[in-house]
């Protein structure tokens, strides 16, 4: 599922359009304004700001040790003890939702970073030099964007094997051609500019007119696609957890909780409907965010 | 331009729709006239083959005993007793040449189904001389190592002699020609006229239900088979239909979809079908049994003490909880004293002093004494198969406690087994049921089956030799009584090595609609589903 | 345009080899053995054996890929390694279901997807769009084996309205139909929040633009306005971005097939990946790479004709 809203900005990418010149100081503040008067992207942020806040401060919420198994006591309904009842070990469901914000936030943020930086430097590189560079990057990058992105991060995780570090390298590797398009266009369009040129012309060297001119303008809808994608990359984990590729146990997970859940809904449905709901919270903060950060950078969808 | 485009999208959803409309073409489901239709949901995603000596999933040992006989058979529903199938009775072997011989008649006019190449035609010696000699060859067989060492030959039409170059018991020879594995009995014009290939998808045999149609990924359908020798079968038919998510089985019976289903291994699911009431859950044998295998040559699992900490560290009752009584029960030998002879029950156990029940004081200065007192860690893979998953999950729980670290990997159920045979996890949880001592220690405890190492590598993970004399010696006892004290001797030394510690055995659960009836009574069955025979009734309204 | 067409197949065959390149090393380098699971856990190693040497699978790499690219060059997708069953057949099975799945949601999609779309963008800043924007929101942020879950909870478990396992076969198109609502509800609406969101974008963009201002200016009615040019407009990149919706349905119908037990490619992908079947997984990605191919394809010429600015000599 993930990949269809990837898909769907990249089509929406013409009638969006690119930014046509360098943005000034005061227009990032006026963005600023925009964005904090925009009142779902800032509940989207409050809602990113808790659910990181419960990450961080998970040992001392949880009412329960999510790794304490108990399994003569599995599968009980919920009660004041167990709020939301216990897992097929035993453990406390609460707790382990909660644990599994961090998992979530982890690979979410990692994996986005990892993909952004490869996926950007790729982009900006193809577009800035051009040539044999460009044909073969932006050949790769097509290739990998053909397939749906579960696809790819299934065929991934098989050869990599299972594991956090593992998912995060596969989910990034994932999303990286995605960043490598987003970047590119804009590069190519800023890399034809009089401004670009003229710098060139008085001898400022590649790596910076990277850096000053090139990368500041493709960074704004990289930010919006960033804060996307997390959501897509969240999204991601939950499903190939779902599907049986996941972090190693016993790390409560989303995903692998639902997997679990799913056999035992007609006897406690929490099991899989509260990781269900904290994973669809998280995935819609981030959506909030991004989606704000579109209007802020694009003033026609505001209109 | 308006109009080009409009052709454009018409053509882009046509090319899209033709794509859709090309699948309706499909074969409609074939009414067995008044008798009704089982339909039976097994725990698969698709079968692995239908050919009965490859036959190794419960998916296609389910098939293959409604398709195939043997010569002698497990009675339906209860597989501690075995009667003739084939055979008209169960033979007592001779001496001849110094070499045991066991001679069966066959009985005569049972028919062959027939086959996309071959007509119906009536099953002689010669198809039970091809057939269990097929058994015996490498790339035709999962099970020739158990028929090698074994001539077989046809004496006349419906008599065949089969001798052994090492004399058995009964308890091991009669699973050898029993409808099981490589027992069961192929004919041999259809597997000749297919090709093994093609055999393995459209199987041909004996039995109650013939083979008529394969979907790949979703159903294999039987039709009654109205020459069966015991008579024409009650069902028209049983459509076998592959669905691995237990929910979908369970909603597919309730939801009227479905009359019998693989259940879920667990009491609770158990206790919870039975009390909503509209369909019925039954819990049979046979079980299959749970044990720790620990690698007694890898350090430092080496050292006998660390090993024994681990074994005191394990509460087998928790892992039991994992499935709750009485789909589980606890075992306290490899071998489950409940199901064969040979196995321990918790008063010898206790008796010969290899109970080792939780003691996790002692299990931590046992640790300390062989050198680890603030433990160690080890890297483990494990399959996302719940049995497997859930007992590594208890376990890691178990050894944190006495400061061991497992760290799990989990992986996909086909490359754990394959990975555990490359020797890759110092302990191995494993899940199995094999139908005799001799077969469960043989495999699991024997020098020549030491993984990567052996002479014959099959599933020694715990790399033990220290019972090869034992088990021969037990495999070349005629006396059922000292073959099976033989076998408790080699149980005990496997745990006072501690080699392996036993945790417990899982029985089956099935669920069903009230209407059906099986025809017998059901207690275990070693085709790990509740046989359907020609017995075997569904009421209509 | 022909001439376009057939430079974009011919630029596609490079693409396809590294792809299926890629997918032969990819299978082959995941740890796991066919012959085990083939076998299952009673066999003996030389069993095993018999069998990978029957598999071809003990061939030096360099063969086998000459040996695929070969098979595949004539057509020949090759035989399951666990079944040995022609792959062909398989996916000539299963996928009728996975593009009757991505066929019905999309069309949900577009049945619901558009009008709230339009809707939210004409009532723009009203509770309407507000409403319509978050629900959109919450639907694409849903995980499509988790909105799954949920229907079948309500719909199968508590009121057992649809059946929640399998499917029908096409000759029973009825009870095919039946088979197919949940499944085809969990991505039909999830689809329909992204063409919600990106109909009221696309509206928005055209509403603003400068003839639909003149129309208004010339005194037109804002339903004509909204009906004869607005919405003619903005039909035509949503409907091209049809395509690209198709392509990640066929790669969400995996958990959609997942989790309703439902025959189709991705079921089939999955299975075939956990049981180490090289043969059919890798014949499955060539029809999955050939799938994508043919959708661009369509899509670039649809383009072709919306965007004037996009020319091919």
């Amino acid at each position: 599922m993930a990949n269809v809203a990837a898909n769907a900005e990249l089509a929406g990418q013409p009638t969006l359009g690119a930014p046509d010149a360098p943005r000034l100081i005061s227009q990032r503040e006026r963005a600023l304004r925009t964005f904090t008067s925009n009142r779902t992207a800032v509940l989207g942020v409050v809602m990113i700001l808790v659910i990181v806040l419960i990450a961080i401060a998970a040992p001392l919420l949880v009412p329960h040790d999510p790794l304490d198994q108990s399994v003569s006591n599995r599968l009980a309904p919920p009660d004041s003890e167990y709020l939301l009842g216990t897992d097929d070990k035993g453990r406390d469901i609460l707790s382990r939702v909660i644990f599994g914000a961090r998992i979530a936030l982890m690979v979410g943020v990692f994996s986005v970073a990892l993909g952004g930086a490869l996926g950007t430097a790729i982009g900006v590189v193809a577009g800035y030099f051009g040539g044999k560079v460009e044909s073969g990057l932006m050949r790769l990058t097509d290739v990998m964007l053909a397939f749906p992105d579960l696809i790819t991060g299934l065929l991934v995780l098989a050869v990599l094997g299972p594991g956090l570090e593992k998912m995060i390298l596969a989910i990034g590797l994932t999303i990286a051609p995605r960043f490598a398009r987003i970047a590119y266009g804009p590069t190519l369009a800023i890399k034809g500019k009089e401004f670009v040129e003229a710098a060139r012309s008085i001898g400022v060297k590649d790596g910076r007119l990277l850096r000053v001119h090139i990368l500041p303008n493709v960074g704004g809808d990289l930010l919006v696609y960033a804060s996307l994608w997390t959501a897509s990359a969240i999204r991601l984990e939950a499903s190939l957890s779902f599907i049986g590729l996941g972090v190693a146990p016993p790390t409560p997970t989303w995903g692998q909780m639902i997997r679990e859940g799913t056999v035992h809904l007609a006897l406690v449905p929490w099991y899989s409907l509260a990781p269900g709901l904290a994973l669809l919270a998280t995935v819609f903060a981030f959506n909030l965010v991004g989606d704000g950060l579109r209007d802020v950078l694009d003033p026609k969808a505001r209109a | 331009m308006t109009r080009r485009r409009i052709v454009a999208i018409v053509l882009a959803m046509a090319v899209f729709m033709s794509g859709a409309l090309t699948g309706l073409v499909g074969s409609a489901t074939a009414q067995e006239g008044d008798r009704p239709v089982l339909r039976f949901a097994v725990n698969a995603a698709d079968l692995a083959s239908l050919d009965p000596h490859f036959a190794s999933g419960t998916q296609d040992r389910t098939v293959a005993d409604m398709v195939f006989n043997g010569l002698v058979r497990f009675v339906p529903g209860n597989s501690a007793e075995i009667e003739p199938d084939l055979a008209t009775e169960i033979p007592t072997p001779e001496e001849v040449d110094g070499k045991q011989v066991w001679t069966f008649t066959l009985r005569e006019g049972v028919m062959c189904h027939p086959s996309a190449e071959t007509e119906a035609y009536e099953l002689t010696a010669e198809d039970v001389v091809y057939s269990l000699q097929k058994s015996a060859v490498p790339d035709r067989s999962a099970y020739s190592r158990d028929y090698t060492g074994m001539t077989v030959e046809a004496v006349d039409d419906y008599t065949v002699a089969i001798t052994l170059d090492q004399p058995l018991s009964e308890t091991l020879f009669l699973p050898k020609v029993a409808n099981y594995s490589g027992g069961f009995i192929v004919c041999s014009q259809a597997v000749e006229a297919l090709g093994d290939e093609a055999f393995r998808t459209a199987p041909a045999g004996t039995g109650p239900f013939m083979f008529e149609s394969y979907t790949p990924q979703n159903s294999v359908v039987l039709t009654a088979n109205d020459d069966y020798f015991r008579g024409a079968p009650q069902l028209g038919g049983v459509e076998v239909r592959y669905i691995a998510d237990p929910s979908s089985r369970e909603l597919g019976l309730q939801g009227g979809e479905l009359d019998l289903a693989a259940g879920v291994n667990e009491a609770q699911w158990v206790d919870r079908i039975n009390a909503e009431g509209n369909i019925v859950a039954d819990v049979f044998g046979v079980a299959e049994a749970v044990w720790v295998n620990m690698n007694v040559t890898q350090e430092p699992l080496d050292d006998p003490l660390v090993r024994e900490a681990i074994a005191l560290a394990i509460n087998r009752e928790e892992h039991a909880a994992l499935r709750g009584e009485p789909v589980s029960e606890l075992i306290y030998s490899v071998v489950p004293a409940q199901l064969m002879p040979g196995g321990l029950t918790m008063e010898e156990a206790e008796e010969a002093g290899v109970l080792y029940q939780q003691d996790i004081e002692r299990a931590r200065e046992l640790l300390a004494e062989a050198g680890y007192p603030d433990g160690f860690s080890m890297d483990l893979i494990t399959s996302e198969m719940t049995d497997y998953a859930a007992n590594y999950e208890v376990l890691q729980a178990e050894l944190a406690e006495i400061g061991i670290t497992l760290n799990l990997t989990v992986v996909d159920h086909a490359t754990m087994h394959a990975q555990i045979r490359e020797d890759v996890n110092p302990i191995v949880i494993y899940v199995a049921f094999r139908p005799n001592a001799n077969v469960y220690l043989s495999q699991f405890f024997h020098s020549d089956a030491i993984v990567v190492e052996g002479e014959a590598p099959i599933t020694n993970f715990s790399h033990y030799s220290a019972i090869d004399d034992l088990i021969e010696q037990a495999r070349a006892e005629t006396d059922p009584e000292a073959q099976a004290e033989l076998w408790k001797q080699a149980n005990i030394q496997i745990l006072k090595d501690f080699a392996a510690y036993p945790l417990y055995m899982q029985n089956l659960v099935y669920a069903r609609v009230p209407e059906l009836d099986y025809g017998h009574e059901l207690v275990s069955s070693v085709a790990l589903y509740p046989q359907i025979t020609e017995m075997t009734t569904l009421a209509t309204e | 345009m022909l001439r376009h067409i057939a430079r974009r197949l011919l630029l596609a065959i490079p693409t396809l080899l590294a792809v299926f390149t890629i997918i032969f090393i990819i299978v082959r380098v995941a740890p796991g053995d066919p012959a085990t699971a083939a076998l299952g856990d009673y066999a003996s190693a030389e069993a095993v054996e018999a069998l990978r040497e029957r598999m071809g699978l003990n061939e030096p790499l360099w063969r086998q890929y000459v040996i695929f690219l070969g098979d595949l060059a004539r057509g020949d997708l090759g035989r399951s390694l666990i079944t040995e069953t022609p792959v062909i057949d398989q996916i000539a099975f299963v996928l009728p279901y996975t593009l009757e799945l991505a066929f019905a949601a999309t069309l949900i999609g577009l049945l619901l997807g558009i009008p709230t779309g339009v809707l939210t963008a004409v009532r723009r800043n009203s509770m309407t769009d507000y409403v319509g924007r978050a629900v959109s929101l919450v639907g694409l942020s849903f995980p499509a084996f988790y909105l799954g879950i949920l229907l079948i909870y309500f719909f199968a478990v508590r009121v057992r309205l649809f059946p929640s396992v399998g499917s029908a076969p096409f000759s029973e198109p009825a009870q095919n139909l039946h088979y197919l609502i949940l499944p085809a509800l969990t991505l039909g609406l999830i689809e329909t929040a992204y063409i919600a969101r990106m109909t009221r974008s696309v509206v928005l963009t055209i509403l603003s633009d400068d003839y639909i201002r003149t129309a208004r200016a010339k005194g037109l009615q804002e339903k004509v306005v909204l009906v004869r040019h607005a919405l003619r407009a903005a039909l035509i990149p949503i409907v091209s971005l049809v395509g690209i919706f198709a392509i990640s349905l066929i790669g969400s119908s995996v958990l959609v097939e997942e989790v309703f037990a439902r025959p189709g490619l991705g079921k089939l992908m999955v299975g075939a990946t956990k049981q180490k079947d090289y043969t059919t997984l890798q014949s499955i990605m060539v029809v999955y790479a050939l799938i994508i191919v043919v959708i661009n394809l369509i899509t670039d010429i649809v383009y072709t004709y919306v965007d004037p600015r996009v020319r091919y000599g």
